[in-house]
């Protein structure tokens, strides 16, 4: 019987970028939700010191 | 509602696992395909990228109908990261489903049915997100992003439909399908399980980054009421 | 309170002023006129055709042109409605919202399908073909159907943002596509007299989008327009 064709670098490839876009996204939300937060606190605080 | 809720933390932790179990499970555990060898692993994930995409569509869908009928701006968060995560996760689908096409029909693009309609999902997403851009009503953008998502929705089936009565090459795996399709092959049980589990894997995915994307617009939202009120 | 206007008194008022307005200036039909021909003539020169290959690619080239064409009337047709305010005089008026969304669409199929008349005459006489075959007409008249029903519910959005002119193709294109497929697959067999029954998928396919949406458009056009 024939062995399977040889397709590893195309197995990595598409492991690489699954998991590379995934990793990619969930980076772009935590450093969203960072910058909100520390933008939501300032803003906060200006209200604080409006008052 | 700063923190995270206990429920979203539970969310996050076995989506973790499930991920980490699902990787072993494609790495180590499944036996290689035949014919195409190594890269037909690529296909469980990329299936269940697929389906985070329709899923998310589908959400948008209800979210945008949901809008409509109550009103209320959570609905329209609730649209935007639908869709959000649905473009992320169809371009690894595309993607995957490129390089998959390779080795295997010695192409890097495949006009069959169901990429071609994941690419074009993809171009329904952008318009939407291009829609939303134009209108700086917020009220009336998130009218019109409903519509479009209903509409989008609606278009989705049909699309693939035309598709497919108009060709095929995309390996037919459930079921019977296009005797000369090329690239189909069966799946033992162990495949099986793996793709299911994939699936459930990314469901769960899907459902913690859906409410972590919300939380976002949440906090985004706070935070532009708090910019008006500092301004007058 | 009860629509002062009965549904049908609304949208033929609707579609006779499109009609009249039309009649008057012509501005819609002689841009989407003058536009279809000069892709026509880029087509001409874009694909080298011998007699062989046309046949083949006529009707793709023919739904090209009308698919561009029609955003073009689409955009002018919304775009006099907002810019003359025509839309928050109508609006004001005691009518169901729904019979203004079916006058312009209508108005929008007629001038879509004046566009069509004219221009297969004309591309029979430059490429040598008859067009002139009832199915084909069938499929004209479906798939601008499809066209216009979702166009005018989506033009009538992007006629209100920022980006008005580039964002109705984009809007449009994605969601259109079953049309434009059936279409050209419909046609291309009518053309080159393929057996009914494997043109039939495809105009069952026609007439399943049109039904689909009218009923969409039917139940979502009042939220466009509510302000």
């Amino acid at each position: 019987m024939d062995a399977p064709a040889d397709t590893l670098v195309y197995f990595i490839a598409g492991y690489a970028v699954i998991f590379l876009i995934m990793g990619i996204y969930l980076a772009s939300l935590i450093i969203r939700y960072r910058n909100l937060r520390q933008e939501e606190d300032t803003l906060k605080s200006l209200e604080e010191n409006d008052r | 509602m700063k923190t995270q809720p206990r429920l979203l933390l539970i969310i996050d932790f076995i989506s973790v696992i499930l991920l980490i179990i699902a990787t072993i499970l494609v790495f180590f555990v499944v036996p290689t395909e035949a014919v195409m060898g190594l890269v037909q692993k690529v296909f469980y994930f990329h299936v269940a990228a697929g389906w985070v995409g329709m899923m998310a569509f589908f959400t948008a869908l209800v979210a945008g109908v949901a809008y409509l009928v109550t009103k209320q701006a959570r609905w329209d968060r609730v649209g935007l990261a639908g869709i959000e995560i649905g473009i992320v996760y169809m371009l690894i689908n595309i993607i995957t489903g490129s390089i998959w096409a390779r080795p295997i029909w010695n192409t890097w693009w495949t006009w069959d049915p169901r990429l071609t309609t994941a690419a074009i999902m993809e171009l329904v997403y952008a318009a939407y997100l291009m829609l939303r851009s134009g209108i700086e009503d917020p009220e009336r953008r998130a009218r019109f992003s409903a519509v479009y998502a209903i509409v989008g929705f609606v278009s989705v089936p049909m699309t693939f439909l035309s598709i497919r009565i108009f060709r095929t090459i995309h390996p037919v795996v459930v079921g019977s399908g296009d005797p000369a399709a090329t690239g189909a092959f069966d799946m033992t049980p162990a495949m099986s399980q793996t793709f299911f589990f994939s699936l459930i894997t990314f469901t769960v995915i899907f459902v913690s980054l859906l409410w972590h994307r919300v939380r976002l617009a949440d906090l985004s939202e706070r935070v532009e009421q708090l910019k008006i009120r500092l301004s007058q | 309170m009860m629509p002062a206007t009965p549904f049908f008194r609304a949208m033929s008022a609707i579609l006779w002023k499109d009609l009249a307005t039309e009649l008057r200036s012509r501005e819609l039909l002689s841009g989407m006129l003058v536009f279809s021909l000069l892709v026509l003539l880029i087509f001409n020169f874009a694909l080298e055709l011998d007699a062989k290959a046309r046949a083949n690619v006529t009707a793709g080239v023919l739904w090209v042109t009308l698919s561009f064409a029609g955003t073009i009337g689409l955009n002018r047709s919304m775009a006099v409605e907002k810019d003359r305010g025509c839309l928050d005089g109508l609006l004001l008026a005691p009518v169901d919202r729904t019979a203004i969304y079916f006058g312009k669409t209508l108005a929008n199929l007629v001038f879509m399908l004046i566009v069509a008349a004219i221009i297969i005459p004309i591309y029979s006489i430059l490429y040598n073909q008859n067009l002139f075959i009832p199915g084909l007409l069938l499929v004209i008249l479906l798939g601008s159907i499809g066209y216009v029903v979702v166009g005018t519910l989506l033009a009538s959005m992007a006629v209100q943002a920022r980006t008005r002119d580039i964002l109705l193709p984009i809007l449009l294109f994605p969601v259109i596509i079953p049309v434009v497929v059936a279409a050209v697959k419909a046609s291309g067999g009518y053309l080159q007299s393929i057996p009914f029954d494997e043109i039939s998928p495809w105009l069952n396919l026609l007439g399943v989008y049109d039904v689909i949406f009218t009923s969409v458009a039917f139940m979502v056009f009042e939220y466009i327009v509510e302000e």
